[in-house]
């Protein structure tokens, strides 16, 4: 491949950003809902409803 | 007239101003904005000798020459939108896409005797992307050659498929 | 009361809690419950993200190593794949911003300003990498990694406008103050939106016209455009799927915080323990 240098570097660009801010995101998010579980009875009753018609195997 | 109407009201508004003055202030500065001057601006609109501009254009089919002045490469071609044309002397590297027929962009200073000697030259490429094969087949079909100026519209290139059928009749 | 500016600042929108009375009014505000727009973003994010990463690594895969190289850029095209989708968003983001703007400042809604608060720093890291790969593309076929033209410096106003919302939302100890004031910065700076796209159009510029247009057909060839349509579908995804999570968690922790204030005033005002 021609400029081979510039091509791998702007795939690493965008593959890295956009993977790196989407983890963050949704390690961000999964904090905030194990918060909200632990303090929240209508989350409880959410996540209560939401495993039961899982067939109760959610994360 | 209830509150969000008004607020809706208020904000086409204030973007109908914010618009109008952005529009305006654009007009204004329109010469400020052009990244570069075509070879007919300048002999409608002289530059003051000695100031250093962008002249833009496409580099005339058959006007490169290169030499080299000891170790440095030196390159002389015309810049063309057409109109006029203004020849640029350069010392340095072309970049990879410079090329007859392709656009151009120098930076550098009119001399006394209407030539141009940039300091550095840009290549500016067009909006057409196509593989080698139907760039190949369009020169060989003579719809196009590539010095000669920016390429037909897609609708007439040919396809993969035609490419592949002509490639198979002259080899069989 | 009457109230005469119309962004004046007596006027506060009123929180709707989940037990609230029903509102009367425009359908937007069916996703300001926020037990709603929970569990409906809950059962779409997942979805979202797998088939916005499927598609994203399909359309790259295609474009790296299984699209032609264009005849005068060579390998190099391949940026493209990158690239158009990251400016592409750069533009779509920020105008989501401006519609934020709109429903936060005209009709109030809620959700619209965690929106625009989670969807300014995407916006404005897909904006980093237009410029960024921009850069990388420039170097090897213009020969400069920068120029000031109109394209390139409106997109770069653009990122700093992003900047300047992302530091305006989050600058004020009141967050109703930092969500108007971005939503306003958000509409001025949609100006922009067209300067961008028609700067190759409007004036010189280094930077080549749009190959795909709505009136002409695309300049590109269909081996390249395809692998092209893909990434740009596949990363709006991704983009979506990022914001969706982002928002998620910000509805959350504004739910967590206004139990824990609850709480807190629960027990200040001497009712006794702590409701547990």
């Amino acid at each position: 491949m021609t400029h081979l240098p510039y091509i791998a570097a702007s795939y690493a660009i965008g593959i890295v950003l956009p993977s790196g801010f989407g983890i963050a995101a949704w390690l961000r998010a999964s904090a905030a809902r194990r918060r909200l579980l632990a303090i929240d009875p209508r989350a409880q009753a959410r996540e209560a409803a939401r495993r039961g018609r899982d067939g109760g195997d959610g994360p | 007239m209830t509150r969000k109407r008004r607020r809706l009201v208020l904000l086409l508004a204030c973007g109908i101003g914010v618009g109008s003055a952005t529009a305006i202030a654009l007009t204004a500065f329109s010469d400020n904005l052009v990244f570069f001057k075509a070879p007919s601006d300048l002999t409608r609109d002289p530059p003051p000798p000695g100031r250093v501009f962008r002249l833009g254009g496409l580099v005339q089919a058959g006007s490169l020459e290169r030499t080299t002045e000891g170790r440095t490469p030196i390159a002389t071609f015309r810049v063309t939108d057409g109109r006029a044309t203004v020849r640029v002397t350069y010392a340095g590297i072309l970049p990879d896409l410079f090329r007859e027929g392709q656009g151009t962009v120098a930076l550098g200073t009119l001399q006394p005797d209407g030539t141009f000697r940039a300091s550095e030259v840009l290549a500016k490429h067009d909006e057409t992307y196509m593989p080698r094969d139907v760039a190949d087949a369009l020169k060989k079909s003579g719809h196009w050659h590539p010095n000669a100026g920016p390429p037909p519209p897609a609708s007439k290139w040919p396809t993969e498929s035609a490419i592949e059928a002509a490639r198979t009749k002259a080899g069989g | 009361m009457e109230n005469v500016s119309a962004f004046g600042p007596s006027e506060r929108p009123t929180r709707q809690t989940p037990a609230g009375p029903k509102r009367r009014g425009p359908n937007l505000h069916r996703f300001a419950n926020p037990g709603r727009f929970l569990r409906l973003s809950g059962a779409i994010l997942p979805w979202l993200t797998v088939i916005g990463i499927a598609v994203t690594a399909f359309g790259l895969t295609w474009g790296l190593f299984f699209s032609p190289p264009d005849w005068q850029q060579g390998d190099t095209v391949r940026i493209m794949y990158v690239h158009v989708p990251a400016a592409w968003l750069a533009s779509a983001g920020y105008f989501s911003l401006a519609v934020c703007a709109v429903l936060s400042l005209v009709w109030r809604h809620p959700l619209a300003d965690l929106a625009a608060q989670e969807i300014g720093p995407v916006g404005a890291v897909f904006t980093a990498i237009c410029l960024a790969t921009g850069s990388l593309w420039g170097k090897p076929m213009w020969g400069a990694w920068w120029v000031w033209d109109a394209r390139l410096t409106s997109v770069l106003v653009l990122f700093f406008l992003y900047l300047g919302q992302i530091a305006l939302i989050r600058a004020f100890d009141d967050p109703q103050r930092g969500y108007r004031a971005a939503a306003i910065l958000a509409l001025i700076g949609s100006v922009n939106l067209p300067i961008i796209k028609f700067s190759v159009d409007w004036w010189n510029t280094l930077h080549q016209p749009a190959s795909i247009t709505l009136t002409g057909a695309p300049t590109i060839a269909p081996a390249i455009l395809w692998p092209l349509l893909y990434s740009a579908i596949g990363y709006t995804l991704v983009f979506a799927a990022i914001v969706l999570a982002r928002l998620r968690a910000a509805v959350m922790e504004r739910r967590v915080r206004t139990l824990l204030l609850a709480r807190a005033d629960h027990a200040a005002s001497g009712a006794g323990a702590v409701a547990a």
